[in-house]
């Protein structure tokens, strides 16, 4: 069986100590899957590390930033500014044009969240706040008159349709010789 | 319109960014430039593999190698802590009985409205 870390795991199952089903399910790693450098480590705490994990990602030492060791699972991945694709120079020539991307570029982590199709993070014309009052104003006004016409309906006044003929007596099969009731649909 | 405000979903561009033009040092010219030279390295090696004649595979992208394992690999470098225990409990937990509770009681108001008669709704989509 070709697995990367199978002797320790057998030495841990045989030793009988460890944590259990949790070493079983990560002790060990299939030898078809991806090499140790290219996943990524652990949360870089020495200055070496760092120097280590920003050339990884091909950024310059300054600029690598991890993501904060809170347990969340990012390890030494390099946090990037949120930018999305929409704002990045549509004349400049990039590798990839659709993803307005060179190759080799470090990736943010959200970056199929802020593809062209997606999420737009650039710059408004007009102030958020100013935004947010005249949308939600205009939606919360017109439900509000909205709910005020359900309560106070206004309409044409209407009555029960009238038919000449003393009630269109003979079209809905009176008898001709019989002399209908007289029907008054109108008083002067 | 002079005073443009940045929030957490509209940064502020880079023509309007004040230390474009004013805070100008050696530095930071020189860390721009530190970035074009890898830039331009890596432009260099991806032109170089893109017009080799003889190549016939696939250029493979170590930044998306990396990005696809970083996002597939998250489990072991969690760590259980308050912050993501809260996480947790809030997606994982909280809705299964949030929602059985919902969902028994508006369904307890229909059957009482059913047996009693008082049900006005005549076409229903959702039976």
């Amino acid at each position: 069986m070709a697995g990367v870390g199978f002797r320790r795991l057998a030495k841990t199952l045989a030793k009988g100590k460890g944590p259990g089903l949790s070493a079983l399910l990560s002790g060990c790693r299939a030898a078809s899957g991806m090499s140790k450098d290219m996943i990524p480590g652990p949360y870089p705490k020495t200055p070496e590390e760092r120097a280590a994990a920003a050339k990884k990602y091909n950024l310059r030492v300054e600029d690598y930033e991890p993501y904060p060791d809170n347990g969340e699972g990012f390890g030494d991945y390099p946090k990037l500014p949120d930018k999305s694709q929409h704002e990045r120079d549509p004349w400049y020539n990039w590798d990839h044009p659709d993803l307005r991307r060179n190759w080799g570029e470090p990736i943010h982590w959200d970056f199929d969240m802020l593809t062209r199709n997606r999420v737009d993070m650039s710059p408004s014309p007009v102030s958020w706040s100013s935004m947010c009052k005249q949308l939600f104003g205009f939606i919360g006004f017109m439900l509000f008159m909205f709910y005020l016409g359900e309560k106070f309906p206004s309409y044409q006044p209407v009555a029960p349709k009238q038919y000449p003929y003393n009630d269109l007596y003979l079209e809905r099969g009176g008898d001709p010789e019989k002399q209908p009731e007289e029907v008054k649909n109108y008083e002067i | 319109m002079a005073e443009y405000r940045e929030t957490p979903l509209a940064e502020r561009p880079k023509t309007l960014d004040p230390n474009e033009y004013f805070n100008v040092s050696l530095e930071k010219r020189g860390a721009e430039e530190a970035r074009a030279a890898f830039r331009a390295n890596l432009k260099r090696q991806y032109q170089m593999q893109l017009n080799n004649p003889h190549r016939k595979e696939l250029i493979e992208d170590p930044a998306l190698t990396n990005w696809v394992q970083a996002r597939g690999n998250i489990y072991p470098h969690f760590r259980p802590t308050q912050r993501t225990s809260m996480f947790g409990l809030a997606f994982g937990v909280v809705p299964l009985f949030f929602f059985y509770y919902v969902f028994k009681t508006t369904r307890d108001w229909k059957e009482e409205r059913i047996r009693s008669g008082t049900d006005t709704q005549k076409y229903r989509l959702t039976s």
